[in-house]
């Protein structure tokens, strides 16, 4: 695991302005409210869980975001803009990484890089671009198609055009399904790197052990409404009945889901 | 038991499907297309009947060719043959049944025996079949007439044959494959039994064989129908017919008393095929499991906008052009949709195209000579090429919106405003057509004769029209490919998005709807445009006629078309910039 020192501190991060500021953000699908005005913060640095059983609107939330659906109701600021009314500033900010990685099936390795880099305009992409290709070990498939990589390395190329304009803001969306042992283990030691790098990253999973390690807060939905959010042990302290309870005790106390008897 | 089981999961399926497509017909746009798409079918499938009934035009109840029923029979039984032996040619992997991806998970770890599992594929198919001679019967029946439930059931029984002899052929195949024989090996003995056959049935009948029919009697194709008709009606070749003339005797009977002599040994054939395939002991299960993964991966794929197509590349194209990194981010979008295009259209491709188009051109023109003919015909080709062009093209090249919008949610989350990333999926589509057009206008003022019933066509006027096409045309393309884009933003249901597009007759109301929605808009869009070439051409030609007049009058049209080309741009973005995928497209 990834142990190097932190690029920013936390007293640091405490002191810089939010990188993501949500402030009653609201998503109805007709009569369903999947989102009910949820606010928190996330600042530089800052590695967020967010969880909840299915259903409690953790999709629509990153979706909303990341600037794919608009909110009904509330305001989104990425990196101090406001998503509704500074849109290309705010996006040219984050970036978003779905469960199912989203790619052209037409488009190389190489090509999506190129097309992206365009897309944020990213000058000297081919460097950056050639050092993500290595560090997530997929240099040797530049000129392949999305149809002859595994899932784990369209799962890598998606990361790759995500990270090339170097976001603040990221969000992933169960980011380590399917992922193999050592997969999961980089995409941590990934997360972790941007972080300590200064990115704000709200990641959504269920796999609650993974979350734990990379995680400095977990915001815990229900039903489109916050239930609490707050650092690891703020969270562990409100709902924990013995010291040391791990975040899959908490959430099923702070859900009020019952847990399986072993 | 199993059997109750398997009809259970099938009625309830289909059930289920058709009481979805009736709740959708609540929505409005779901029930418009339904109405139009009902009158359609019922104007063109229904309409016979009626007009019969009124009085309407007569037509012959077994149409047939001129050389009489059994002439029909023997050409019908012939093109059976033919079928039935390109089955034996053209598969080249094992055995693979289509079984949905759920059925593969349900049923083949249940225990199910391999029988049941045949049986329940076969009723499947026969679903497919009955439906397939019903629709096929009465739009035949639409046009040519003749007894409707024999020509069914002769239909039902021919293609029912044919799906067991694919079925019973590639067991076989399957079963040559495990004792070693490559598809290679089994097509060259095929095509040399097949030669060693003609060879033999031309030496022993060639005494016999009928003479060619006077050279003034060969019109068209009906004599060499007739002549085939023949040499297969006579000698050891009616044989070797036989059995394909019994199965295909029901559906060409024209009475009721040769349809119900023929559809016995029809039915016999039915059984012997079927025994055939029961019979047949091949593993087909490995290959169906990869086949039914296969196909649900790209329908998958393609409904998440990740697949084009259910054939996905198989490699990769080069870049039609470099792309730097900085610039106008809509370059990106027409640079990703010029490479789905395929390969055909890298410049260096158009590089070649074009020397080429003016080398034919110029030497068809010198071999013409003088006469125009061979002029007029290459321009009234030019001339319905580029007519197809401007109504098809639109909805031929899709990569467009109506490709990307089911990966909507990606190109949202690009930094770009609506209009950029309309422009920058309109633009390629309108690029190539463009590019088509160009080279079809090269050609025609290369072969436009200099002179047109007697009045001259000088260089300088074939010229100029060609340049003021030019100019026009890809304005026209650009505002007539907004136009479905358009529909997509606006209506995505009625819009095939990516490759696997909705079903049932009220998608065909829909489209039709479209369609007709389309050319109105267009028409109008082009309303304006031509005022303006009118004025404008008016205006050149008091100056200079009617060179200038021309001229100016296409840059006024294109001024114009492409005022309106960049408003439609830019409502678009809006447009897409408030389109909301939680509310359409599939999540």
């Amino acid at each position: 695991m990834d142990t190097a020192p932190p690029r920013i501190t936390e007293t640091e991060a405490a002191a810089a302005p939010p990188q993501i500021k949500v402030d009653g953000l609201t998503k109805l699908y007709g009569d369903f409210t999947a989102v009910n005005d949820l606010s928190f913060a996330v600042r530089p640095g800052e590695v967020i869980g967010l969880v909840g059983p299915n259903g409690a609107g953790k999709t629509t939330t990153l979706r909303c975001l990341a600037g794919i659906i608009p909110p009904t109701r509330g305001r989104v600021f990425i990196g101090g803009f406001d998503l509704a009314r500074q849109p290309i500033e705010a996006k040219r900010k984050l970036a978003f990484f779905s469960d199912e990685p989203r790619l052209f099936e037409y488009l190389t390795v190489n090509q999506h890089l190129a097309f992206v880099a365009r897309i944020y305009g990213v000058a000297g992409c081919q460097d950056i671009a050639r050092e993500l290709l290595v560090e997530l070990e997929i240099a040797d498939k530049a000129d392949k198609l999305p149809g002859e990589l595994s899932r784990g390395m369209k799962q890598k190329l998606a990361i790759a055009c995500g990270l090339l304009h170097a976001p603040s803001v990221i969000f992933f969306d169960e980011p380590l399904t399917g992922l193999d042992p050592l997969g999961i283990r980089r995409m941590k030691d990934s997360i972790l790197k941007r972080a300590r790098d200064g990115a704000a990253i709200l990641i959504s999973s269920h796999l609650l052990h993974l979350l734990e390690e990379i995680c400095s807060h977990v915001l815990i939905l229900k039903n489109g409404r916050k239930v609490i959010d707050g650092t690891l042990a703020e969270v562990r302290e409100r709902f924990s009945e013995q010291a040391g309870s791990n975040l899959e005790e908490v959430f099923f106390r702070a859900t009020g889901e019952t847990k399986a008897e072993p | 038991m199993i059997a109750g089981a398997l009809a259970y999961y099938q009625y309830h399926s289909w059930r289920n499907r058709m009481s979805a497509r009736i709740r959708r017909l609540r929505q409005p746009k779901y029930l418009s297309g339904a109405i139009v798409g009902g009158l359609y079918l019922y104007f063109y499938l229904f309409q016979g009947f009626g007009l019969r009934h009124r009085g309407g035009v007569a037509r012959p109840a077994m149409p047939g060719l001129s050389g009489g029923p059994d002439l029909t029979l023997t050409l019908a039984a012939l093109i059976f043959m033919t079928i039935l032996l390109l089955a034996w040619i053209f598969p080249h992997s094992r055995t693979a049944l289509a079984f949905t991806e759920a059925e593969v998970s349900f049923l083949f770890p249940a225990p199910i025996s391999r029988k049941s599992l045949l049986h329940f594929k076969l009723l499947k198919s026969q679903i497919s079949i009955l439906f397939s001679a019903l629709l096929i019967t009465i739009i035949r029946h639409r046009w040519a007439g003749g007894p409707f439930i024999p020509r069914m059931i002769g239909f039902w029984a021919g293609l029912s044959v044919l799906n067991l002899h694919l079925l019973g052929s590639s067991f076989a195949v399957t079963m040559l494959m495990d004792r070693g024989i490559s598809t290679w090996r089994r097509r060259l003995f095929i095509f040399g039994a097949i030669a060693i056959a003609a060879v033999g049935f031309y030496f022993w009948v060639r005494h016999s064989l009928p003479p060619l029919p006077d050279p003034e009697e060969r019109h068209g194709f009906g004599w060499a129908f007739r002549y085939i008709g023949l040499i297969f009606s006579t000698g050891p070749l009616s044989y070797v017919l036989y059995p394909f003339r019994l199965v295909v005797a029901p559906y060409v009977a024209s009475t009721y008393a040769q349809f119900f002599a023929a559809i016995g040994p029809a039915l016999a054939m039915i059984g012997l095929h079927y025994i055939w395939v029961m019979r047949s002991n091949v593993a087909f299960e490995e290959a169906s499991v990869e086949f039914s993964r296969k196909i649900a991966d790209l329908r998958t794929a393609a409904r998440s906008g990740q697949g084009r197509a259910l054939r996905p590349p198989k490699k990769a194209v080069r870049a039609p052009f470099v792309l730097r990194p900085t610039g106008q981010p809509a370059i990106a979008l027409f640079w990703k949709n010029l490479i789905s295009t395929g390969q055909y259209v890298t410049f260096r491709v158009w590089l070649i195209l074009i020397p080429v188009a003016v080398s034919v051109g110029m030497s068809l023109q010198t071999q013409s000579g003088r006469g125009p003919g061979l002029g007029m015909a290459v321009m009234l080709l030019v001339a319905v090429l580029l007519a197809i062009s401007l109504f098809s093209g639109p909805h031929l090249l899709r990569n467009d919106l109506r490709q990307d919008l089911p990966v909507a949610d990606v190109l949202k989350m690009f930094p770009m405003r609506g209009w950029q990333v309309v422009l920058g999926e309109v633009l390629a589509p309108a690029a190539v057509l463009a590019a088509l057009q160009w080279l079809l206008l090269l050609l025609g003022a290369i072969m436009c004769p200099s002179q047109i019933n007697h009045a001259a066509v000088p260089l300088g006027m074939r010229v100029c029209a060609a340049l003021s096409a030019a100019a026009v045309l890809p304005c026209v393309d650009f505002l007539a490919l907004l136009i479905p884009n358009a529909a997509a933003l606006y209506f995505p249901a009625w819009i095939q998005l990516g490759k696997d597009g909705p079903r049932g007759f009220e998608t065909m109301g829909q489209q039709l709807i479209l369609a007709v929605g389309q050319w109105l808009a267009l028409l109008l869009g082009m309303i304006p445009a031509g005022i303006a070439f009118g004025l404008f051409f008016f205006a050149g030609s008091y100056v200079h006629w009617p060179l200038l007049g021309l001229m100016s009058g296409a840059a006024g049209a294109a001024i114009v078309l492409a005022v309106e080309a960049a408003l439609g741009v830019k409502w678009l973005g809006r447009s897409f910039e408030r389109f909301d995928l939680s509310g359409e497209l599939p999540q």
